[in-house]
């Protein structure tokens, strides 16, 4: 992998500054110590957590269920959306309340699960599930409607039918749209499941946040904050976007060329 | 004693072919009864004016399209489907940009289930032929409009159909590279005696391909005109005898192009 120099000192700039205004914020004494710890007593309670293993338990938890949540998620999420191309009247109408589904605040099923299923990993893997399914029946249903119909042609008139079609032709026509809906997904699962341990989990990293409240420890809150921030950033980045790029470019679709 | 060669045997028939197109006001009639008998072995070649119907009468041999009256017969069966038994060269390419130019090319046989090393082998013969050996790792978006026109080419003959379908296949290629793959196409024909229908806008290559030539009149279409075109081969563009017949397909297609044209003002 090749790391751009500049970008690195860009962003060691950046956050040098960032920690700069936020000491002299604290040296100003504006908000009490409680509301506003400084960026050592931050790192202190990093430290903590990390040296008693509690942040790496929680990090292993809440990706564990964001990660079997997820691929129901996109197992179900494919075999819905291959259901509304096949049957197109349920498409029509499942893709209107998919879309009204997809706006859904992820918190707004915690209630709900808690009822349903119960104060349980169960209940959080749901929260998860239906947060990000319909991104996922959603791009799968537009990314196969919108092949274009010269390649299914051509492929027909070469002697692909039924499942053969769909394995050599619908999967790799599709797939970089698909990949834009997974992005999107996993997306909405990571916000799912914060909120989710918050209000429902005595683990996790959502539960770390809310401990933090609880013992009014700023430092903890933040310290998981950053935590939460630094995930999505990687695995978005590092992961999803790249395998996004590779696939663009792969399939011709780079603008930079 | 018979032979198959003593008589002809019709490879192909088109009976009445009537096809209609809904657009956003009308209704348009792209084809008008459309007969058209192709013998096996034939190499016919059919110009007409632009947006006559030439690719809706490919499509619809090829089984892709349906009519709304008449009918297809092939090999005595009225067509229904598409059958890699009649491969269709698009006018557009349609390569799979997710593949590389080889895989593109062993598409059907993969689908037909022929093994790995085999197809490699079929592929790298018409890449050969179609002097692309080098971009046989290549993908299609890495290549210019004639050389994706020439995987087409390969990815058709690889299929090794009984009949060939070719939509404007030389339409993007330059004059050297069509002169060879000219002399090429006759050379795949008289050795593989496939059915070839071939719709081109160039009467020169009309007329040094085919066996004969169909004139397809104005939209709404019908055969105009068939002119056989009996000349020895190898034939050259380059040619003078050739010219005789080109004035003979010119004579029946300039007042089409020309209708067409009025039609559009
Ligand atoms: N899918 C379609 N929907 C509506 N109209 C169509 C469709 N395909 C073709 N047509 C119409 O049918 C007529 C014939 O089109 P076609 O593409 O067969 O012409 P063509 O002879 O191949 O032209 P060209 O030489 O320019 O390729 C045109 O008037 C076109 O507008
Ligand atoms: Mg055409």
């Amino acid at each position: 992998m090749k790391i751009d120099l500049d970008d690195v000192a860009n962003a060691v700039l950046f956050f040098a500054v960032f920690i700069g205004i936020w000491q002299l914020v604290f040296v100003l004494g504006i908000w009490p110590k409680v509301s506003l710890p400084s960026p050592y007593a931050v790192a202190e309670s990093f430290a903590e957590v990390i040296l008693n293993y509690t942040l790496f338990t929680g990090i292993g938890i809440t990706l564990g269920r964001l990660v079997i949540g997820f691929l129901i998620s996109i197992a179900l999420g494919t075999v819905i959306g291959l259901a509304m191309i096949k049957f197109k009247g349920f498409g029509k109408t499942m893709s209107s309340i998919s879309a009204g589904l997809l706006s859904f605040p992820s918190i707004a099923w915690v209630p709900f699960s808690i009822l349903l299923i119960g104060f349980n990993d169960a209940g959080i893997l749901f929260v998860v599930i239906m947060s990000s399914i319909f991104s996922i029946t959603i791009s799968t249903y537009s990314s196969v409607r919108n092949i274009p119909p010269i390649y299914i042609d051509a492929a027909r008139n070469m002697g692909a039918k039924g499942l053969s079609l769909f394995l050599h032709l619908t999967i790799p026509a599709a797939t970089p749209s698909l990949i834009i809906g997974i992005r999107q997904g996993w997306s909405f699962a990571w916000h799912a499941i914060i909120g989710a341990e918050i209000l429902m989990s005595i683990v996790g990293l959502g539960h770390i946040l809310s401990v933090g409240r609880e013992f009014q420890d700023m430092g903890l809150v933040i310290a998981s904050m950053i935590t939460i921030f630094t995930i999505g950033l990687l695995v978005d980045r590092l992961l999803l976007f790249k395998l996004e790029e590779k696939i663009r470019s792969r399939w011709g679709l780079s603008s930079d060329r | 004693m018979l032979y198959a060669g003593d008589f002809q045997l019709t490879k192909l028939e088109a009976k009445n072919i009537t096809k209609y197109f809904q657009h956003e006001t009308h209704r348009i009639k792209a084809l008008d009864g459309i007969n058209l008998k192709v013998e096996d072995g034939e190499f016919v070649c059919i110009v007409g004016p632009s947006g006559c119907g030439k690719s809706t009468f490919l499509r619809i041999v090829s089984g892709l399209d349906t009519t709304e009256e008449g009918e297809v017969i092939f090999d005595g069966k009225p067509v229904n489907t598409t059958s890699p038994e009649r491969i269709l060269v698009f006018q557009e390419g349609a390569l799979f940009p997710w593949l590389t130019v080889s895989d593109n090319v062993e598409f059907g046989l993969k689908i037909a289930g022929v093994p790995k090393d085999e197809r490699r082998e079929i592929s790298s013969r018409y890449l050969d032929m179609m002097q692309l050996t080098k971009f046989a790792n290549s993908y299609t978006y890495q290549l210019s409009t004639g050389m994706k026109q020439r995987v087409a080419i390969a990815r058709a003959l690889a299929m090794d159909p009984d009949v060939l379908l070719m939509d404007e296949p030389f339409a993007a290629l330059d004059a050297q590279t069509r002169d060879l793959l000219l002399v090429e196409m006759q050379l795949i024909w008289e050795r593989t005696k496939k059915t070839i229908i071939f719709v081109t806008h160039n009467v020169a290559e009309a007329v040094v391909l085919g066996t004969k030539v169909v004139v397809f009149s104005n939209r709404p279409s019908v055969v105009k005109k068939e002119i056989v075109i009996d000349y020895r081969r190898p034939r050259l563009v380059e040619d003078q005898n050739l010219a005789k017949f080109q004035q003979d397909v010119m004579k029946e297609l300039r007042p089409e192009v020309k209708a067409g044209s009025k039609n559009q003002s």
